[in-house]
């Protein structure tokens, strides 16, 4: 038997969709192997795009050639960590909104998302002018950097919210 | 399967890998490790970049394997990418044999942990024919993969997927 709820996490925890997972022996960790394959495409993919931003690795192949070949595996992966990342909370929702890690987390993920889109939106649009020419523009290296940092700090948090979930009231 | 997993964990528990477990559990490594709270989290972290390292090398071979993405030549995208497989690897081992350091008894003593080990082996040697078959075809020439690669390089992306699924699952392991 679950308390009254007091707040709209813990109505979200304590919903029988919540419930059904939290109490379920192979949901949770079911959902929680999908989310980290998903999670690991997303960053290895990521990644492989930053490292030839940066001039660290793939120097003789166009940036945009590789960003066209692996930024639908990133947004298909992405989709699929965003719904299993989403029943993993409803189970445990009250528990993660408590949780700095999670919540450091969450807020990196929409940097690393304001990051890109500014990317996108600025340097991106020249790429044909200066994807030929090494070193790349200092505010492409910067974004390959900013995004690279995010996302390791990312994982790093992920992996923290296990080790902490549960010691935040 | 539930049952068979715990029965599995319960007969280690048996052999003399349970006295060498608690040994190396008392280890001063592991006293150092288990002194500092962030000093598996952060192994871990460095573990799953790794992992995401093999798991991308084998995307991008098994893309440009079967022609669904990839501009570069097979030889040059099977070059690239088996040279971060096999980096990551060992990342993957060095940093696992730390956290093994960091939880021994819980990791020895459970028999998803020595699926998972299995899998390795078997995913380690399947990646080294693989790479070596992709070496030797990209090297004559060869743009197309053969079907042998193709299954090969299906199987080594399902036996990748395995391998992530027990390394969360000794978490959960019944013992």
């Amino acid at each position: 038997m679950y308390p009254e709820p007091t707040n709209i996490w813990e109505r979200i925890e304590y919903s029988s969709f919540g419930t059904t997972i939290a109490e379920s022996t192979w949901m949770f960790p079911t959902f929680e192997v999908l989310h980290v394959i998903a999670l690991l495409t997303v960053i290895g993919t990521i990644a492989v795009v930053d490292l030839r931003l940066i001039g660290v690795a793939s120097k003789e192949h166009r940036v945009s050639l590789i960003a066209k070949d692996l930024l639908p595996w990133t947004w298909g992966a992405f989709g699929m960590a965003v719904i299993t990342g989403s029943l993993l909370f409803i189970s445990k929702a009250h528990s993660y909104m408590i949780n700095p890690w999670f919540l450091a987390k969450m807020s990196l993920m929409v940097l690393a998302g304001l990051n890109m889109a500014y990317f996108h939106r600025t340097v991106w649009r020249t790429v044909g002018h200066w994807e030929s020419d090494a070193p790349f523009p200092a505010a492409a290296r910067v974004a390959g950097w900013t995004s690279l940092i995010f996302w390791v700090v990312i994982v790093f948090c992920a992996r923290a919210i296990g080790f902490t979930l549960g010691i935040y009231y | 399967m539930g049952d068979l997993l715990f029965e599995m964990s319960q007969w280690l528990y048996t052999t003399p890998l349970n006295e060498f477990a608690q040994r190396v559990s008392e280890s001063r490594l592991s006293g150092i490790i288990l002194s500092w709270f962030w000093a598996i989290p952060l192994m871990q972290t460095v573990h799953i970049l790794a992992i995401a390292g093999t798991l991308v090398s084998v995307l991008m071979l098994n893309l440009r394997v079967f022609g669904l993405a990839g501009h570069a030549t097979l030889q040059e995208t099977a070059q690239r990418y088996t040279r971060v497989l096999w980096w990551a690897l060992v990342f993957v081992v060095i940093t696992g044999v730390g956290m093994l350091f960091g939880d021994t008894v819980r990791n020895l003593l459970n028999s998803i942990f020595w699926i998972k080990m299995a899998v390795l082996v078997i995913g380690v040697v399947l990646a080294l024919g693989y790479s070596q078959s992709l070496a030797r075809q990209a090297a004559g020439g060869g743009q197309i993969a053969s079907p042998s690669i193709k299954v090969a390089g299906i199987v080594l992306a399902a036996l990748w997927c395995v391998l992530i699924l027990a390394g969360r699952w000794i978490a959960y392991a019944p013992s």
